[in-house]
């Protein structure tokens, strides 16, 4: 019987202990760097898919400097329901139920979403789903020309001021660029040069070797392929220019207008699926999530992948660069704003406290905490990585962790909001193309690899990547046409698309696999 | 026969002679009702219903038609017939030296076969991603002649899947066949042997027949869990497997597709189970009842006694890799297991990381106590043992104790959970929910919705889920414990609550004790409803944080182990616990 007490007892330790733990290493959370008293402090709910890191640095640090202005520390609570699309999906269902019939949000008094801000996710989220939920900011005019002199970078807005509207809607906090990842020790191995253009990354020798995630879960990803697109759309775009120096300040929406000129953006556009689909050929396999390829290549799992750059920082500062190199093709990435908004709903005291954070972000101290050495705050124990949105703090570089300037990088080239229209339409194409179809894709670049006539497995590769798919697919509704007996519903309609462009790309693959096989 | 006569032979047959018990057995029917075949229901109905409520058979048609999905099914069938296999393969031959000889450490290697259970396989999967890493360990060991290494967790992924499940199911099976073997009348073998059979004809004409069932418990049970496992193939991002395909299905709660899916893949879990019955489960010609005599077993002493302990070792040194594995990389500092065979620098690190991690550990917010995932799970699965107990102490009297004539209901219906698959009962929860909100609208309580508050219908799918664990445990102390000292204590006057109260329960504690124990722990490390329905951070359970740390970025796999390291230690004295209060019997709870 002792044995029985013995073992119960260690079961109850080994279940309190990390209570015990825990508390006594204080309860306030041994990580937090700076010591505070919460009697009577506001409270501040925020839903964000950012991390723990950047949770813990703006908390304590946005207290602070509210108790020092107005003299009471703020408490705020993270909600993080999981990633964007998942506080996507929140949002939509907690504003849901505040629609009337006609499918309108109700007035504003009657709306109380418990949450006063959503924090990050991209512009692309905010621009497209989160703007109707968010009522316009209350920020000082001084505040927004200091930290915006420009409301653009290269063409992308930094911030969303509807014409003639006094204040915006959101406003880009840190910015992020995109760029390739690679292993060194893994190039060494297969005897190739560092990757430095998108294309690079098509190449057959990295057959099995390429880490990217899946598109339909993870917007940065698909906001990445987009720029592979869109690279190519806008070399094209320029060639094309070239040739008609007449037209070259002729508005795009004229430009539109013009079958030569849609025509050339067109095989801008094929030409940058090809680079995709190659670049799908190539992947070990399609994760679900944007960061999973930083830890593949780390790992030295993929020889290369795609990432955001704080993903590959991060990883960079733990593991070492000698494990993974960070690269963004010169003149081929975009830099885009990671957005901060006040929820619709979010009234009196709770309004003005919502404000005053963005206030806060906005200010040159609390910019430069995003990218300050660890330890050069007390707020910072571990460097975020991460590139303000204020032009003027970059002037001052000291104590950061890195030393890249967004604003020089984003030169030349930058995302077309226009061109981003096409993303929901590509999204479930991509899906169709390269991870529905990857097992027939995979045989049919595999058997065309082994075609030992040269100039025969470049035309079937060529054939292989030009998919049955055009940009007017995009741009007007290309999808397959729905057989005769199929009934309209609208909970299937985007996965019965889906299956038939499957079906499409299949037999593209199936007739390739078939003529790489006849070539021997 | 007069009309009176007539109306109590009607109740007798309808209520047997107690009608307290009939009432105790009706209300623990309603619960099942409530808990297990309401939300099986609501599966079935979001999968073949319109929004408008009308029939439709377009979801399934869908499902079975899109060639991702089929391919889905495929997959997750042969992984599941693998791992069976796999498991079947390692257990065969321990169960059968195990029950014919004696040799030395047989205790010992009895125990420990046990000890992979002690990790759920998808924890267990963290810490094989670095062993199997393309230039981990086992690359190292195995030589890496094109220095690119071996693609485990690429182009062989599902066949680490395969591994880790057959290495962390193979001790149900082998528990089954114990038993089973354990109760085989010698008698019977010897018979066969002194007619002129030989050893391979006993084996094959007398023995295997008998076995049968105990083999097709155990394999049903290996087949169904892999078939529907969500944490592992997850893990190594096996993502064209139906379960994941569920998984990641759920972008909005009422999308009826993924609902679909969960009954094709209840309808496959059934066909398993029925091809199983009639492979292995047919009734035998002899009886397989519990043996009059056992034969003890052979002592195999010297070189023959070191031979038999060998399959042993090398099973066990397989088995453990993934507990070692998990400790290893809780130790390793990050990015440091690599080209190596062990981890090139340890640090303790990741142990305060998940101390301090908010998502993880308790907390104090707005001068209230956060409870974090571990103290969630704490709470979920101490409430939901809670009622299994009470549930399962009222199931087993019913089945032991009384004469309700429908009692083989009550014992059908309580046993299950462990044929219907974890991810199937989830959606029924989550299903249930989307339904109650529907009906009600803005009036539906938050404790019902589950995007508000999952608690409550997390609790319930724990206790659900778990709770043949509590009624084996229980019914084997009841059948232990005669009756006569109830009816002795009723004869003096006690009344039914005082017997129970006095007797019964005193001497059937630790019994229900340790079927409680298994039904906490695992309900503390339940995967797939802790993936379906706990959605929003502050209610995640421990599985669901250590999910969300293992994809973190840098440090989260490291992190994610040293959790697994802790729920490895409470499970391992849990089940030790349980062997010591249960003793032999700890096998009955795993058996079909």
């Amino acid at each position: 019987m002792l044995r029985v007490y013995v073992c119960l007892a260690a079961f109850i330790g080994v279940l309190c202990l990390p209570f015990a733990v825990r508390f006594w290493l204080g309860n306030a959370g041994a990580g937090d760097p700076v010591e505070r008293s919460t009697d009577g402090a506001l409270t501040l709910r925020i839903i964000t898919p950012h991390n723990q890191d950047i949770r813990r640095v703006f908390e304590p640090a946005f207290s602070d400097w509210h108790r020092k202005r107005f003299g009471q520390a703020v408490d705020i609570t993270y909600m993080s329901p999981g990633g964007t699309n998942e506080i996507v999906r929140y949002l939509t269902d907690v504003y849901g139920s505040y629609r009337d019939s006609s499918g309108r949000l109700l007035p504003e008094h009657q709306v109380d979403s418990g949450i006063e801000i959503v924090w990050g996710g991209g512009d692309y989220v905010f621009d497209r789903v989160f703007k109707p939920l968010l009522k316009p900011l209350t920020l000082s005019r001084e505040l927004l020309d200091a930290a915006f002199p420009r409301t653009d970078l290269a063409g992308v807005p930094l911030l969303d001021i509807e014409p003639g509207a006094a204040s915006p809607k959101w406003v880009g906090i840190v910015l992020s660029s995109f760029g390739i990842i690679h292993a060194p020790e893994f190039y060494e191995v297969l005897g190739l040069p560092a990757p430095e253009s998108w294309h690079d990354l098509a190449r057959p020798e990295l057959s099995g070797l390429l880490a990217l995630a899946d598109p339909t879960k993870s917007g940065s990803a698909a906001f990445i392929y987009m720029m592979v697109l869109q690279r190519a759309m806008a070399s094209a775009e320029q060639v094309w220019l070239l040739d008609n120096p007449g037209l070259a300040s002729t508005a795009a929406v004229d430009l539109e207008q013009l079958p030569a000129y849609r025509q050339a953006l067109g095989a801008g556009w094929k030409s940058g699926m090809r680079t995709l689909l190659l670049m799908a050929a190539n992947a070990r396999y399609f994760t679900d999530s944007g960061s999973r390829p930083c830890a593949d290549v780390g790992d030295a799992e993929s020889a290369a992948g795609v990432a955001i750059d704080f993903y590959a920082r991060v990883f960079q500062e733990q593991i070492g660069k000698e494990r993974i190199t960070y690269l963004a093709p010169r003149g081929a990435t975009a830099v885009t704003p990671d957005p901060i908004g006040v929820l619709y709903g979010t009234r009196g005291e709770r309004e003005v406290l919502a404000n005053r954070f963005v206030e806060f972000l906005l200010s040159p101290e609390a910019q430069r905490l995003w990218n300050v050495q660890g330890g050069a705050s007390p707020y910072v124990a571990r460097s975020l990585r991460r590139m303000p949105v204020r032009r003027d703090v970059y002037a001052d570089r000291s104590g950061w962790a890195d030393d890249d300037n967004p604003f020089e990088a984003a030169a030349g080239f930058n995302m077309r909001q226009a061109w981003m229209r096409q993303l929901g339409r590509l999204i479930p194409i991509w899906a169709a193309s390269w991870i529905d179809t990857k097992p027939s894709l995979d045989r049919a670049y595999n058997a065309i690899l082994r075609v030992a006539d040269r100039e025969r497995r470049e035309t079937l590769l060529f054939e292989l990547s030009d998919l049955p798919v055009h940009l007017e697919d995009v741009t007007t509704n290309g999808a397959p046409a729905p057989e005769a007996h199929e009934r309209v519903d609208p909970r299937l309609r985007a996965a019965r698309e889906r299956m038939r462009w499957a079906a499409r790309f299949r037999g593209h693959y199936a007739e390739l696999l078939a003529r790489a096989e006849d070539s021997g | 026969m007069t009309l009176r006569a007539l109306l109590d032979a009607t109740r007798d047959r309808l209520l047997g002679p107690r009608p307290a018990h009939a009432a105790v057995a009706a209300l623990v029917v309603l619960f099942l009702f409530f808990v297990l075949i309401w939300p099986l229901l609501n599966v079935l109905a979001t999968g073949f219903m319109t929004n408008d409520g009308s029939f439709t058979g377009d979801y399934l048609r869908l499902v079975t038609s899109d060639p991702v999905l089929v391919r889905g099914l495929l997959k997750a069938t042969t992984i599941a017939l693998a791992t069976t296999s796999v498991a079947l393969l390692l257990a065969l031959p321990l169960a059968v030296i195990l029950a014919r000889y004696e040799f030395p450490g047989r205790a010992l290697f009895s125990s420990l076969l046990l000890v992979p259970m002690v990790l759920p396989p998808f924890v267990g999967a963290i810490g094989m991603r670095l062993l199997l890493a393309r230039f981990g360990p086992i690359t190292q060991i195995l030589g890496d002649p094109e220095g690119l290494g071996v693609d485990w967790l690429g182009s062989l992924r599902a066949v680490g899947v395969v591994a880790i499940e057959a290495l962390a199911l193979y001790p149900i099976i082998l528990l089954n066949l114990q038993a089973a073997l354990a109760n085989i009348d010698p008698m019977m073998e010897r018979a066969a042997a002194n007619l002129g059979a030989t050893r391979w004809t006993v084996f094959w004409r007398v023995t295997f027949p008998l076995v049968r069932p105990g083999l097709f418990a155990g394999c049903t049970l290996v087949m169904i869990w892999s078939f529907t496992e969500l944490g592992t193939p997850l893990m190594f991002h096996v993502y064209d497997v139906t379960p994941v395909q569920v998984f990641t299905q759920i972008t909005e709660v009422d999308n009826p597709l993924p609902y679909a899916l969960v009954v094709v893949m209840l309808a496959c879990s059934s066909l398993l189970y029925v091809v199983g019955k009639l492979l292995f489960g047919r009734t035998t010609h002899v009886q397989a009842g519990k043996s009059a005599s056992q034969s003890a077993p052979r002592r195999l002493s010297g070189l023959r006694g070191w031979l038999a302990g060998l399959p042993f070792v090398m099973v066990l040194a397989l088995a453990l890799l993934p507990n070692l594995s998990v400790v290893l990389t809780s130790l390793s500092a990050t990015g440091a297991w690599y080209r190596s065979l062990v981890p090139r620098e340890f640090t303790s690190r990741h142990y305060w990381s998940a101390l301090n991690d908010q998502l993880v550990m308790p907390s104090m917010e707005q001068g209230a106590v956060q409870l974090g995932a571990v103290g969630n799970s704490i709470v979920y699965a101490g409430v939901a043992t809670l009622i299994g107990v009470v549930v399962a102490l009222a199931t087993a009297l019913i089945i032991v104790r009384s004469r309700v004539p429908w009692r083989g209901v009550v014992d059908i219906l309580s046993m299950l959970p462990l044929a219907v698959p974890g991810l199937v009962m989830a959606f029924g929860y989550l299903s249930l929910s989307v339904q109650i909100k529907r009906a009600l609208g803005p009036a539906t309580p938050f404790w019902l919705d589950v995007q508000q508050f999952p608690v409550v219908l997390l609790v319930l799918a724990y206790a659900a889920r778990r709770l043949p664990y509590v009624v084996r445990s229980a019914a084997a102390g009841l059948e232990q414990v005669p009756q006569d000292y109830e009816r002795a204590a009723a004869n003096l006057g006690a009344s039914t609550g005082r017997v129970l109260r006095r007797i019964t329960l005193p001497l059937i504690w630790a019994s229900v004790l340790a079927g409680a124990l298994m039904a906490f722990v695992f309900a503390m490390l339940e995967v797939s409803d802790s993936l379906i329905l706990a959605q929003s951070a502050e209610f995640f359970p421990i599985t669901r944080a250590i999910w969300e740390l293992s994809q973190r970025l840098g440090d989260g796999l490291y992190v994610a182990s040293a959790l697994g390291v802790w729920a490895m230690v409470l499970l391992t004295l849990t089940l030790a616990l349980a062997s010591l209060l249960l003793g032999r019997k700890l096998g009955a709870m795993f058996r079909v």
